[in-house]
C-alpha cells in the first residue's frame, strides 16, 4: 500500500502571490476530477449569539451571487451533470466539487466566483432560515443525536465547540444578512484558502485553472482574524433525557487532546484499539461476548481546539447501568493495564492499513490534503501521522490514558424507570 | 461469457461458482465481494429474518476458525470486512492491501461454506439482532420504509422487513439456521468479484481453492411462491409517531423488475427529470418557489422481481394532501406534455456521470458487478449508460403512462402523535 502521499512525484504544491494555497496531484486513472476550496473558518469562529452562522453562510454560498440566481447556479452544475456542495465544519469550511474532467473548468470557475462573490440575497436568506430552523428541530427526532448534543454541551460549556455546528433555534433566528456579510468580508480571503485538484488533469492546467479564478483577489491589509478558543474545566456530570425509546442511548465522554497535543497519535491508536471494527475492544467484549448491543463504538474527533474522546452504546433499556458500567471499565482500565506488544501491534497495523484505505478516491485524497494543509500541519503531516502512529509504545498509551480518562461526562437517554435509577446512582 | 466491451472477466468454475475479476493496475488495494442469492426473498415466511440473523452467524467462525479469528486477522492486516443483507441478496466483503488477500481470502471462503453455527453463539447472537431491531423501532424512517413496503408489496417477501420480528427469531433454532445455510450457500448461487491489483490468472487459482469443499444442499423449507403485486388503486396509510418534529408523505409505484431492464433505467431517467437537484421539478416547485416541503426526492430502486419508484417529501403535517395532490398533478403533465430537450439532456448527464462517478474505487465497481451477477448478468450494467442515451422524449412519455398513474399508487404519511 502507499506510505505516503508525498512519495507521489505527482503532488504539486504552490502558492499564489495573493498567499492562496494550491495542491494538485494528477490521477490519470479515472476520467474525474475532484476539487476541494477549503477556508480557514469553521463554527470555532463564531461567537455564541453566532451559533451556526458559517454553516448558514455555507449553504447560502450557492443561493446567489452579484449576477446568478440560486436557480441559474444549481442550473449550471446539474446540466453538465457534476455535483457541487458545501460544509462547514468546526475548524475549516469548504466547497467540494467533482466533474468529468472535459467540464472542470466551467465548474470550479463558478465555484471560485461562489467563494468570492456571494450576494446573500434577502428571499435566500428567509428559505434557508425556515429550512435550517426545521433541520434544528428534527434533530429531536434521533435518539443517538440528542444524546450526543448533550455530552458536548456538558463539556464543553462556553466553549464553540459546545453547540451543533447547525447552531440553536435562538441564534439562527437572529442571523442577518449584514452578519453574513460582515463574517465573509473578514474570513473568506485568498491566504485563508487553500485549493486542492486531484484527478485527470495536469498541474499546469489546473494551476492556470487556479490563478485566472483566484489569482487577481486582493488579500485586505488587515492580517486574517486569528482562533482564540476559551479554555474549558470539565467537571465530571451525568445528564439525562427520558423519553420512551425501545433502546437506551449511553455515553461517556472525556475531554481529549487537541491535533497538535503530543498525545494525539497514541489517543488515535488507543481509539482504534476500543472502537474500530469487528475486532475492537467494546465491540469484542460487549458485543460478541454479551449480546449487549447491536452498535457499540468509540469515535475521537480530530480538532484545532480541546478534543473530546466518547464511547457510546444503544441497548435494551434494562441494560442502561451495565453498560454505563462496562463503557466505563474498558475505557478508564487503559489507566492501569498496559496493553500487550501483540495488542499494540494489532491497532497500529488497523489504523496505518485503514488509513491507507482511506485514500482511493480523488475526492478523499483532495479531501484529506487539503486538510492538512487548512488545519496548519502541512501536506507533510500525511507521513508524520504514520510515522507518530509508528512510533507510540504501551508506556505512551498508558501515559495518556493516565491523562485524559479521569473525569468522564455521562449522557443517558432512555425510558425513565430505568435510565433515572442510573443518573441518581451518579448524582 | 464475455462480451467485448465489459472490462471484467466472467468465469464460470466447474462446480458452478461464478468469478468476476478485474484488474485495476494503479491501485494497491483489492475488494473481494461475495454475493449468495440468498437474501430475504428465500425464506419460507415462519422463517422471516433468518437470511439476515445467519449473516451475523456467518462471522461466528467454522471448526477450523474460532469466532473473531477471521475479524482479527482481516483487520490487523490493515483490511476491513463487513456484510449486509437485502431481499434478494446477502454479500460479504473485505477490503485490504493486493499482497494480503492470498492468505485472507481462504479464510472468508472457510466462513461462508462451512460456518459452524454453534448454538451458545446462536443465543447470545440473535440478543445482538434483536438491538438492531430495537434500534430500528426507533428511527421513524425505518418504520415508515417498512410501512410503505407492506402496503405496496402485499404478501411478496419484499413487504416484510429484513431483520425479521423478535418473535419468529425467538423461535429458531441453530438447526433450522445450518439448513438454511447449506441450502443456499451453494456454489451455483454464489458470485466471487475480486477487484483491484490482482492479475486473472493468480486469482483464478486463488479462488478455485478456496471455494471448494461446499456442503450437499439438505433438504430445507422453500419460500413460497410469491405472486407478484400488483395495485388495484391507491392505498392510503397515516401512522402517527412519538416524537416526530415533521410530517412525511412517501408514495410508490410498482414496476418491474430485472426482466425489463430498459423499462427500469427509463424510470431512472423520470425519477432525475422530476427530483433529482435543485432545478427538478419536484424540487424547485416545491421548495425552491412554493416553500411546501423541506426536502423532496425521488427514486428508483431496483429489485429482481419487482422494483419500485417512490417518491418522498418532508413537510409540514397540514400541507401533506396538497403536496400529494401537486405530485400526481405532475405525474399526469409527464405523461399529457413532452419531456423538454433540455431537461432530458441533463438527466441523462446526471445519471451517466453519476455511474462514473460511483465506479471509481475496486469497492463500488465489485459492489455494482456483485448486485448484477446475483439479480441478471454481470454485464448487464454496461447496457445502463447507452440505454439512457437513447431515451427519447416520446418513450418516457410512454413509459410514465404505463407505470406513474395517479389512479394506483401507495400512500403512507408519518405524522407526529
Amino acid at each position: 500500500m502507499t506510505a505516503s502521499l508525498l512519495q507521489a512525484p505527482r503532488l504539486h504544491r504552490t502558492v499564489l502571490a495573493n498567499g492562496l494555497t494550491v495542491l494538485v496531484l494528477e490521477n490519470p486513472v479515472a476520467d474525474i476530477v475532484s476539487a476541494r476550496l477549503f477556508i480557514r473558518a469553521g463554527g470555532a469562529f463564531e461567537a455564541p449569539h453566532q451559533a451556526g452562522l458559517v454553516s448558514f453562510l455555507m449553504g447560502l454560498l450557492t443561493k446567489g451571487t452579484e449576477t446568478l440566481s440560486s436557480m441559474a447556479i444549481a442550473e449550471t452544475v446539474e446540466s453538465v451533470g457534476a455535483s457541487l456542495g458545501t460544509d462547514a465544519a468546526a475548524d475549516y469550511s469548504v466547497i467540494s466539487l467533482k466533474t468529468v474532467s472535459a467540464d472542470f473548468p466551467e465548474i470550479f470557475a463558478l465555484a471560485a466566483t461562489l467563494l468570492r462573490q456571494p450576494s446573500f440575497p434577502h428571499d435566500e436568506i428567509d428559505l434557508e432560515r425556515r429550512l435550517t430552523l426545521q433541520q434544528i428541530r428534527s434533530m429531536q427526532e434521533q435518539p443517538f443525536t440528542i444524546a450526543f448534543n448533550r455530552l458536548r454541551q456538558d463539556m464543553y460549556g462556553e466553549h464553540p465547540y459546545a453547540l451543533p455546528g447547525i447552531g440553536t433555534e435562538a441564534s439562527v433566528s437572529a442571523i442577518t444578512q449584514q452578519a453574513l456579510v460582515d463574517f465573509h468580508r473578514q474570513h473568506m480571503r485568498p491566504d485563508n484558502v487553500v485549493v486542492t485538484i486531484v484527478g485527470r488533469i495536469g498541474p499546469e492546467a489546473a494551476l492556470a485553472q487556479v490563478e485566472q479564478a483566484l489569482g487577481d483577489w486582493q488579500v485586505p491589509a488587515m492580517p486574517p482574524p486569528a482562533l482564540t478558543l476559551p479554555s474549558v474545566t470539565t467537571t465530571a456530570t451525568c445528564s439525562m433525557v427520558a423519553q420512551d425509546t425501545n433502546q437506551a442511548i449511553v455515553m461517556v465522554g472525556y475531554p481529549a487532546a487537541p491535533v497538535k497535543h503530543p498525545a494525539y497519535a497514541a489517543l488515535k491508536l488507543i481509539n482504534t484499539y476500543l472502537g474500530n471494527g469487528l475486532s475492537s475492544r467494546l465491540f469484542v467484549e460487549l458485543r460478541e461476548k454479551r449480546g449487549l448491543a447491536y452498535d457499540v463504538s468509540a469515535f475521537y474527533p480530530t480538532r484545532l481546539g480541546l478534543s473530546q474522546f466518547v464511547a457510546y452504546i444503544g441497548t435494551a433499556p434494562e441494560n442502561t447501568a451495565t453498560a454505563l458500567e462496562s463503557l466505563r471499565f474498558e475505557v478508564e482500565r487503559l489507566q492501569e493495564t498496559v496493553l500487550s506488544d501483540d495488542e499494540l501491534q494489532a491497532a497500529k497495523n488497523k489504523l496505518l492499513g485503514q488509513y491507507a484505505l482511506g485514500k482511493q478516491t480523488n475526492a478523499q485524497i483532495a479531501q484529506l490534503l487539503g486538510w492538512y494543509e487548512i488545519l496548519g500541519l502541512g501536506v507533510e503531516y500525511d507521513q508524520q501521522f504514520q510515522d507518530m502512529v509508528a512510533a507510540v509504545t504501551v508506556l505512551d498509551a498508558e501515559a495518556v490514558a493516565q491523562e485524559f480518562f479521569h473525569t468522564p461526562c455521562i449522557s443517558l437517554l432512555g425510558p425513565e424507570e430505568f435510565v433515572a435509577p442510573v443518573a441518581q446512582a451518579q448524582a | 461469457m464475455n462480451s467485448v466491451d465489459f472490462p471484467a472477466s466472467v468465469i464460470r468454475l466447474e462446480n458452478g461458482l461464478t468469478l468476476i475479476h478485474q484488474e485495476i493496475a494503479a491501485t494497491p488495494v483489492v475488494v473481494a465481494d461475495v454475493w449468495v442469492k440468498a437474501g430475504a426473498i428465500t425464506e419460507p415466511t415462519e422463517w422471516a429474518g433468518m437470511a439476515h440473523f445467519l449473516e451475523h452467524m456467518i462471522f461466528k467462525g467454522t471448526d477450523q476458525l474460532p469466532p473473531g479469528v477471521f475479524d482479527y486477522a482481516i483487520e490487523t492486516q490493515g483490511g476491513m470486512t463487513n456484510a449486509a443483507t437485502s431481499h434478494d441478496y446477502a454479500h460479504f466483503y473485505i477490503t485490504i492491501a493486493a499482497d494480503m488477500l492470498p492468505q485472507t481470502l481462504p479464510y472468508l471462503a472457510d466462513l461462508l461454506l462451512h460456518a459452524a453455527i454453534p448454538a451458545d453463539e446462536f443465543s447470545r447472537e440473535r440478543q445482538v439482532v434483536l438491538e438492531e431491531i430495537r434500534q430500528a423501532q426507533d428511527d421513524p424512517d425505518w418504520l415508515g420504509y417498512q410501512a410503505m413496503s407492506e402496503l405496496v408489496y402485499q404478501d411478496h417477501p419484499y413487504g416484510r422487513p429484513v431483520l425479521g420480528t423478535a418473535e419468529i427469531l425467538q423461535q429458531r433454532s441453530p438447526e433450522e439456521m445450518r439448513c438454511f445455510h447449506q441450502a443456499h450457500y451453494q456454489p451455483d448461487k454464489m458470485t466471487v468479484v475480486i477487484a483491484g491489483g490482482i492479475p486473472l490468472e493468480p486469482t483464478v487459482a486463488m479462488v478455485k481453492h478456496a471455494f471448494r469443499g461446499f456442503a450437499s444442499p439438505p433438504p430445507c423449507p422453500v419460500a413460497a411462491i410469491a405472486p407478484v403485486p400488483t395495485l388495484p388503486g391507491v392505498r392510503r396509510e397515516i401512522l402517527h409517531l412519538p416524537r416526530l418534529e415533521q410530517s412525511r408523505l412517501t408514495m410508490a409505484w410498482l414496476a418491474p423488475g430485472i426482466d425489463q431492464l430498459e423499462t427500469a433505467y427509463g424510470l431512472d431517467l423520470l425519477a432525475a427529470i422530476l427530483a433529482e437537484g435543485r432545478s427538478s421539478r419536484l424540487v424547485r416547485e416545491l421548495r425552491e418557489d412554493r416553500q411546501l416541503v423541506q426536502d423532496i426526492s425521488a427514486g428508483f430502486s431496483l429489485q429482481r422481481d419487482c422494483s419500485l419508484f417512490t417518491i418522498q417529501a418532508w413537510l409540514d403535517g397540514k400541507d401533506v394532501d396538497r403536496v400529494e395532490a401537486i405530485v400526481c398533478d405532475r405525474i399526469s403533465e409527464l405523461v399529457a406534455n413532452p419531456i423538454t430537450e433540455a431537461e432530458l439532456a441533463r438527466a441523462k448527464r446526471l445519471l451517466c456521470n453519476d455511474y462514473a462517478f460511483s465506479t471509481e474505487a475496486p469497492g463500488q465497481l465489485a459492489g455494482l458487478y456483485g448486485y448484477y451477477g446475483t439479480i441478471a448478468n454481470a454485464d448487464r450494467c454496461l447496457s445502463y449508460v447507452p440505454t439512457l442515451q437513447r431515451y427519447t422524449s416520446a418513450q418516457l412519455q410512454s413509459l410514465a403512462h404505463q407505470y406513474l398513474t395517479p389512479l394506483r399508487y401507495v400512500s403512507t404519511i408519518l405524522r407526529p402523535a
